[in-house]
């Protein structure tokens, strides 16, 4: 459907007339190039260029500390090649990959029961109380845990109070998955929560008309149904862990350094911008890759499924 | 009604599991919160009695209010500008169809995507190169390129419940394009607009790491509190945070109040 088919555009009413008048939009073409110039060259100049030119710079030298532009692959070899980025990068998928399993365990059975066992207005609540951190003060709810956890913190004073040693559980292991998780769980659960509150609510009666126990319809109808939003709420939950800065920084102390926090110390050491870069752009490739993986399985998964029935 | 025991018991630790989780999310917040009323210098148990102290420090520092100042600028631009380019691309998205239409959308879409440390030092190298490091514009320039995503996706899902007849009944009537999106579809689209305009500001208000990174001297109101966090135990961070909490926290709500997406009354579009 095309204005052009339009035949009575030349009796138009005078009131449009402030907007040109039907003739002079001229060509199909002209409103979506007025609407679209605008968004192309914002993105393009402010998101795209910036992520072009980082990985330009990844082939730039830094000479007396000004950078400038050359063609070499020292930086590339210097930081692929380095132990330090080595051991960050072991390290940050460890830490990410256990965030994810942690923020999929978690949210699969909250969501559930907010999906399943709720009434719809208590599920409307529910969504939004969830929502709202997803777009709120990450940075303040981390340094509220960093007090809470700290070693003359809340839960140390009330450990104190019954008569239990002070733990340390700040700046280990599990004072980083305590922020990780504060950033990824409520939006996993949500994209779980959204799939599963769309399963046809039919085949669960059918399964339970056939003598399924709740566990087998969790098993084998709706685990199956909302694979993709699994995987969803998985790759979303690594790449927020992977990419993370604060939590690492507020909540080990920036040890041992994630990539994220290697990235901030090359650019304030030194000004080292292409060594910078070559780290974020490696990043951005795994988290490609990972989401890549992420994609074929969810889709991978169903079809030999479906193929096999 | 009479349930098994077992039953029961499963319900039970059910709603436990959950309501456990909501106490792990909530927590952090009502820290903040309730310890800005805390006259003790360091937060912790037990209560050092209630004090508006340290909301009445903040309104004193200098630096937090010009903060507060820019952040409401920024964010303000930013919720302005990125409505009107999210309703573009989702009206875009809607209506035309066209070769590269993929890499558009994908253009708008990622940015969220990007680690905010990696965007954040992209920006800030390419940006100092074209001479607009340091400036208050850059940072919501900045900010828009990331929160459009969220105004196209919110826009663009109103404009699924858009009749496809009705802007080709309103051409048929001797509107023009132009003039049928004015008339049409924009009034449509109000609520996702309203939704689109806060929840931007929201995405904006809370923003630190590419604030920081291309502001130089101009600091927002979270990366004053970053740069506080790096300082000293101090407690205005509380009394800084409870601000910026509420602030956020109302933002995301009442853009909420304007989407019309609900958990299971409308099955999800992907």
């Amino acid at each position: 459907m095309t204005a052009a088919s339009v035949t009575t555009r030349a009796s138009a009413p005078q009131r449009w007339s402030w907007l040109g008048r039907p003739r002079m939009a001229g060509s199909p073409a002209v409103l979506p190039a007025v609407l679209g110039l605008p968004v192309l060259l914002w993105q393009a100049v402010f998101f795209a260029a910036p992520l072009v030119f980082l990985v330009v710079m990844t082939f730039w030298q830094v000479k007396a500390f000004r950078l400038e532009p050359a063609f070499v692959l020292d930086n590339w070899s210097r930081i692929l090649f380095s132990a330090t980025f080595q051991r960050a990068l072991v390290h940050t998928f460890a830490v990410a990959g256990t965030t994810t399993v942690l923020a999929v365990a978690l949210a699969f059975p909250a969501a559930y029961t907010i999906a399943f066992r709720l009434s719809p207005r208590m599920r409307d609540l529910a969504v939004a109380f969830l929502v709202v951190p997803v777009f709120s003060s990450y940075m303040l709810r981390i340094y509220a845990w960093q007090i809470v956890l700290s070693p003359e913190g809340m839960v140390n004073a009330l450990l104190g109070g019954i008569g239990i040693e002070p733990l340390p559980l700040l700046g280990g292991a599990f004072s980083l998955q305590v922020g990780l998780l504060t950033l990824t769980l409520p939006i996993a659960v949500l994209i779980l929560v959204f799939a599963m509150a769309g399963i046809d609510r039919t085949l669960i009666e059918a399964a339970e008309n056939l003598g399924c126990r709740r566990a087998r319809v969790i098993a084998h109808v709706i685990a199956p149904s909302v694979r993709p939003a699994i995987m969803l709420s998985a790759t979303t939950s690594f790449l927020l862990a992977f990419g993370d800065y604060i939590s690492p920084l507020f909540m080990t102390g920036s040890k041992p350094p994630t990539l994220s926090i290697l990235i901030v110390d090359t650019v304030k050491s030194g000004s080292q911008w292409p060594r910078a870069s070559v780290i974020g752009v490696a990043m951005l490739v795994m988290l490609a890759l990972v989401l890549g993986i992420g994609q074929w399985l969810s889709s991978g998964r169903t079809a030999r499924r479906g193929a096999a029935r | 009604m009479n349930r098994p025991l077992a039953t029961r018991l499963s319900r039970l630790a059910q709603y436990g599991f959950l309501g456990a989780l909501f106490l792990f999310i909530a927590t952090p917040m009502l820290v903040i919160v309730v310890f800005s009323f805390d006259a003790n210098r360091f937060p912790t148990i037990p209560w050092g009695g209630f004090s508006l102290e340290w909301h009445r420090a903040i309104l004193d520092d200098p630096m937090i209010r010009d903060a507060f100042v820019n952040s409401v600028l920024v964010g303000l631009g930013t919720a302005v500008a990125s409505t009107v380019l999210g309703f573009a691309a989702a009206y875009i998205d809607f209506r035309y169809r066209f070769r590269l239409k993929l890499p558009f959308v994908l253009l708008v879409a990622v940015p969220p995507a990007v680690p905010a440390t990696i965007l954040g030092m992209a920006m800030l190298a390419f940006l100092s190169r074209l001479g607009l490091f340091g400036r208050l514009e850059t940072i919501m320039a900045c900010h828009v390129a990331i929160a459009t995503s969220f105004s196209m996706a919110i826009i663009r899902l109103r404009l699924n419940d858009l009749s496809r007849d009705l802007e080709p009944a309103a051409w048929n009537l001797g509107a023009s394009p132009a003039a049928a999106l004015v008339h049409v579809v924009l009034p449509f689209c109000k609520p996702a607009l309203i939704a689109s305009f806060f929840l931007s500001a929201a995405v904006s208000f809370d923003e630190f790491l590419i604030a920081w990174f291309v502001g130089g001297v101009h600091e927002t109101l979270p990366v004053r509190i970053l740069n506080l966090l790096q300082g000293q135990v101090n407690p205005k961070i509380n009394a800084v945070g409870t601000v910026v909490l509420v602030v956020s926290v109302a933002l995301v709500l009442i853009a909420q109040r304007f989407t019309g997406v609900r958990a299971g009354r409308r099955t999800p579009t992907s």
